[in-house]
């Protein structure tokens, strides 16, 4: 049975701490910032891929993309040349026209885009991008406006160029503040477009291009817009999930009747979904690393009060061991203070971390996990552990005469 | 209470056997103690007495397990102890031997009763019955209102008190006490003198202290003179 109890050990290692309360605060300090820091980090990177998993959710399931240039390396990151190609090239009506003969049972949706400013009575928007699409994307893209909020363009107004444009929930805010964008006309190149639909709002973006911001007009229109019939990108609708493997073959091969396998790509969302995924895991667990650094220094910092704690309390040890505390009690008793010191650190750091993801997330994605809650307060305990033995075992070894004649 | 040669070694609790103790300063030997021998039997009240560098402290943490000879053998209960491992001579030092040192060693910031305590938490004493002994050997050397001070707050002599009941409190053989009135004035030293005479007369225990003071050496029933490590005289 140990003796004392691990209840008694605790009792006397909390008192022996508690009697130094702000030693106790600054020694901890190093873990608390360490376990913080790693809680705020690894909460970023959660949110990070939360944000881009519902990004890419709203892009639409069983999405195919077809692009110009090879976006992907052999690894299943981003390759890359890809940028530059991506960039330069563009399919043609040609491609389009193949595709629809050659797939069966798909849709296929060709995008385009035109950058121009947009004006409507009120307001102007600088250097907008405007993407072109058909009928199907809008419901593909999740983009359809709701009831009440006019209807996203037909086909029919594609084949016709009906001049009809849907706005973002944002940009219609802008261009039209003070009524409905509905109905009202847009100016955009000098060509006069009727506003037919807003699109719902979709909610805070990280910087990147919002459905909140965008602008989408008829393809044929955009056509008209960029001065050329380009095609930047292919969406394939696969006819279900399990088909979207099979699908991408299929359109691969097609592809290369025309094209070099390098100069286009062919992947689905899942796809790009893992890669930036992989590229956010990466960048977290570097970070997280570095953080983890302050984790050892705050441990060191532990180590070190605790050799100046035995120093201190050499007689008290003396003392203990002449009344009956063996080698070990002494041991796990200073084991037990380091231990509750970097626990202590590491219970503040889950707190501030806590309290940090959530300030942060209202302007930023970040989520906590258990996993890392866990985590940081386990390595803090560890910490505790590992550099708590060189003073606890100084302790354990200190001759009792020895210690009881120190001064 | 009868002299140690009028004892039988049915009696002995203690047995010191050609004990030398050297230690090595540098290049040069020096031996504190130079085969000794000595008996101390139950219920004695024994003092240890001699010049400043004598051997008196060394021979007495030999005897309370502290230190380890460097030849010879210690025995107690008849049983040889000399061999024995730190944490089997811990527990000796804690159900066997009740320790008062000159500094008192209590534990700063720490009440009286906590002190008091301290033995049993290395003890199979159980927990639910620690409180009360505690508070009973607070009472027994009356200081059961001051279970609540701590060190700061109590006399020289208060806390050579308290220190006498943490001795006590594990109900030990032998207790061992290291110039007990050394850093007390003469009021309070003569109290604890006259508590570790009550505790022999009318408890029967045994009591060997170390003291430097031939005076108080006197009030003992057997006094050992020490001198360059060897027993000068034993009156």
């Amino acid at each position: 049975m140990l003796k004392p109890s691990f209840s008694d050990l605790l009792r006397s290692s909390f008192r022996s701490i508690l009697k130094n309360k702000s030693r106790t605060i600054l020694t901890s300090l190093g873990i608390i910032i360490g376990v913080t820091s790693v809680i705020l980090l690894t909460s970023i990177g959660n949110g990070l891929k939360n944000y881009v998993t519902q990004q890419f959710d709203a892009l639409g399931a069983n999405s195919i993309f077809i692009s110009p240039g090879k976006i992907f390396n052999d690894n299943g990151g981003f390759s890359q040349s890809s940028m530059t190609t991506a960039m330069t090239t563009s399919f043609t009506q040609k491609d389009f026209n193949l595709l629809n003969r050659k797939l069966k049972n798909t849709i296929i949706m060709p995008v385009n885009a035109a950058y121009a400013d947009i004006k409507s009575s009120y307001a102007i928007k600088k250097t907008t991008e405007i993407d072109g699409s058909t009928e199907e994307y809008g419901k593909s893209n999740n983009v359809v406006p709701s009831d009440g909020n006019g209807h996203w363009f037909t086909n029919e107004e594609n084949d016709k160029k009906t001049p009809v444009v849907v706005l973002g929930y944002k940009i219609a805010q802008t261009l039209f503040p003070k009524s409905t964008a509905i109905g009202k006309k847009v100016i955009i190149k000098g060509k006069t477009l009727k506003v037919i639909g807003v699109v719902d709002q979709k909610g805070a973006s990280m910087g990147g291009p919002s459905v909140d911001d965008a602008v989408y007009a008829p393809f044929s229109v955009v056509s008209d817009l960029a001065g050329n019939d380009n095609i930047n990108t292919f969406v394939v609708k696969a006819p279900n999930k399990d088909l979207i493997a099979s699908t991408k073959k299929e359109i691969t091969k097609v592809m290369l009747e025309k094209y070099d396998s390098d100069a286009f790509s062919v992947f689905d969302s899942s796809q790009l979904l893992s890669s930036i995924n992989s590229i956010i895991s990466v960048l977290t667990i570097a970070l997280t690393g570095i953080a983890a650094i302050s984790l050892v220094v705050g441990g060191v910092g532990i180590m070190n009060i605790m050799l100046v704690s035995v120093t201190e309390r050499t007689r008290e040890i003396g003392l203990r061991k002449a009344i009956g505390a063996y080698p070990r009690a002494i041991l796990i008793q200073f084991l037990i203070e380091a231990v509750i010191l970097s626990c202590f650190g590491g219970l503040v750091g889950v707190i501030l971390g806590s309290l940090g993801t959530v300030a942060i997330n209202s302007f930023f994605p970040a989520k906590i996990t258990i996993s890392s809650i866990l985590l940081a307060f386990g390595v803090s305990s560890a910490v505790g552990i590992i550099f708590g033995v060189a003073p606890a075992r100084k302790a354990s070894k200190l001759s009792p005469i020895e210690a009881l004649r120190y001064e | 209470m009868t002299k140690s040669s009028s004892k039988n070694n049915s009696n002995v609790i203690l047995e010191l056997k050609n004990i030398t103790k050297t230690y090595a300063t540098g290049t040069n030997c020096f031996t504190a103690l130079d085969n000794v021998s000595l008996k101390i039997h139950q219920g004695e009240f024994v003092s240890i007495t001699g010049p400043s560098g004598s051997g008196k402290s060394t021979l007495m943490h030999i005897v309370g397990l502290l230190d380890n000879p460097t030849s010879g053998e210690v025995l107690l209960n008849g049983k040889n102890i000399s061999r024995l491992k730190e944490h089997q001579l811990a527990q000796i030092r804690n159900v066997t031997l009740g320790f008062v040192f000159q500094q008192f060693n209590l534990l700063a910031k720490t009440s009286s009763l906590e002190n008091v305590l301290l033995p049993l938490l290395y003890s199979d004493v159980p927990k639910n019955v620690r409180h009360q002994m505690g508070i009973e050997m607070l009472i027994k050397v009356g200081l059961e209102n001051k279970a609540s001070n701590t060190p700061a707050q109590l006399s020289g002599g208060q806390q050579q008190r308290v220190a006498i009941a943490r001795a006590l409190i594990n109900n030990p053989q032998i207790i061992l006490a290291d110039e007990p009135t050394g850093n007390l004035d003469s009021k309070s030293g003569a109290e604890v003198m006259k508590f570790f005479h009550q505790l022999n007369e009318k408890e029967g225990r045994t009591i060997i202290f170390v003291t430097h003071d031939m005076d108080l050496a006197k009030q003992a029933n057997r006094t050992i003179i020490i001198k360059d490590g060897k027993i000068l005289e034993e009156k």
